[in-house]
C-alpha cells in the first residue's frame, strides 16, 4: 500500500467528525465552518465539496439547517448540531480517542523495542 | 471587495453552469437551495476579500478554491442521488442512481449495465407470467425441431415450433421474476452503499488537507 492509499484510509470519515466538532460549538454557516477548520486545525477543505457533505449530514439528521435572512447583506444557511448529531459526535470522539491511544501505546512499545 | 459588473457576470456564469449541471440529477427545490447556498458562499468570500487592483485574478482564486462547477455539481449529485436510493430503496431513485453511476465512470458503466440487465431479466419473467393467459400459443418454452429456442414470448410463433409449458409456468415465472428482482435489488443497494462510502472517501480526499 502506498503512502497515498494509507492516507486515504486514515482520512476516511475524519471530515464528518471534524464537521460535527465544528458545529458543536454553535450554529455556523458553510464558510464559517471552513474557516473554523482552518483556524483550529490545519485542514483546509476545498469549499465546493463541503456543501454536499453538509447536505448529507443534514439528511441523516446529524445537523439541522436553517436559512437566516437578515444577519448579513445576503442570506446564509446555518447548520446546528441535532441531538442525534451530538450522540454521533460522542460516539465518534470515543472511538477516535481509543484508536489514537492504542496506536500511541503501540508506537511507544516499538520505540522501547528499538532501544 | 465589491464586484464590478464583469465580476458579477462571472459569478452568475458560474452559478448558471452549476444550476444546469445540478438539474440533470436533482429535483428543482434541491437545486434552488444548493445554488442559493453556493451563491451565499461566494458573496461571503467576496465580501471578506480585500479590494485588490486585479479583481479578475482575485475572483478566479475564489472560484478555484470553490472548485469547478461541474465537479461541485457531481459531488452534490453523488451525495444526494445515491443517498436517496440507498435510504429509500425505491425504484425511481435506484434507477437515477444507477444512471448516475453508469455515466460517471467506466466501472460504474459496467456494473450499471449488469444491474440493468438483471432488472430486465426479472421483469421479463413477470412479463411471461402476464402474457401467458393472453397468448397461450406464443408464450412458454418454444422448441423448434427438438431444439429449445426461446423461453418467453415470440410473435408470430416460429414455423414448426412447439410451445411447451402450460399455465403452470405462470406461478413459476412469477416466482423466478420476484426472486431475480429481489436479488438484483439487494445487489444494487449493496453496490450503491459501497459506492457511497467510496464517494465519501473521495470527497474527503478531494478536499485537500494541506499543512
Amino acid at each position: 500500500m502506498s503512502i497515498d492509499n494509507w492516507q486515504e484510509q486514515l482520512r476516511r470519515g475524519s471530515l464528518d467528525l471534524a464537521i460535527l466538532l465544528t458545529a458543536s460549538a454553535g450554529p455556523r454557516y458553510g464558510l464559517a465552518i471552513i474557516q473554523h477548520l482552518e483556524a483550529f486545525t490545519d485542514l483546509v477543505v476545498t469549499e465546493g465539496t463541503i456543501y454536499p457533505i453538509l447536505g448529507r449530514m443534514t439528511r441523516e439528521g446529524l445537523l439541522e439547517a436553517q436559512w437566516i435572512e437578515n444577519e448579513a447583506p445576503h442570506p446564509r444557511k446555518y447548520y446546528r448540531l441535532t441531538p442525534r448529531g451530538a450522540r454521533r459526535l460522542r460516539e465518534m470522539t470515543i472511538e477516535w480517542k481509543a484508536l489514537a491511544a492504542k496506536i500511541d501505546r503501540l508506537m511507544a512499545a516499538a520505540e522501547e523495542g528499538t532501544r | 471587495m465589491n464586484l464590478s459588473e464583469t465580476g458579477q457576470s462571472r459569478v452568475n456564469g458560474y452559478l448558471f453552469v452549476l444550476e444546469r449541471s445540478l438539474k440533470t440529477f436533482l429535483p428543482a427545490d434541491i437545486v434552488h437551495d444548493a445554488v442559493r447556498e453556493i451563491e451565499s458562499h461566494l458573496r461571503d468570500r467576496v465580501m471578506t476579500t480585500e479590494a485588490v487592483p486585479n479583481e479578475r485574478e482575485a475572483l478566479e482564486r475564489v472560484l478555484s478554491e470553490l472548485g469547478p462547477p461541474l465537479r461541485v455539481a457531481q459531488a452534490y449529485s453523488a451525495e444526494r442521488v445515491i443517498d436517496e436510493a440507498v435510504t429509500t430503496g425505491r425504484l425511481l431513485p435506484i434507477g437515477r442512481a444507477i444512471w448516475h453511476v453508469a455515466t460517471t465512470t467506466l466501472v460504474g458503466s459496467l456494473v450499471g449495465t449488469a444491474l440493468f440487465t438483471g432488472y430486465v431479466a426479472g421483469f421479463a419473467f413477470l412479463a411471461v407470467a402476464a402474457l401467458k393467459p393472453i397468448f397461450p400459443n406464443n408464450v412458454g418454452l418454444i422448441v423448434v425441431d427438438g431444439i429449445p429456442r426461446v423461453f418467453g414470448a415470440q410473435f408470430p410463433a416460429p414455423p414448426g415450433g412447439v410451445v411447451y409449458g402450460g399455465y403452470w409456468i405462470i406461478p413459476i415465472s412469477i416466482a423466478c421474476g420476484i426472486a431475480v428482482l429481489t436479488v438484483m435489488h439487494r445487489a444494487t443497494r449493496r453496490f450503491l452503499t459501497r459506492w457511497r462510502e467510496r464517494r465519501k472517501l473521495r470527497s474527503a480526499l478531494e478536499a485537500p488537507f494541506t499543512t
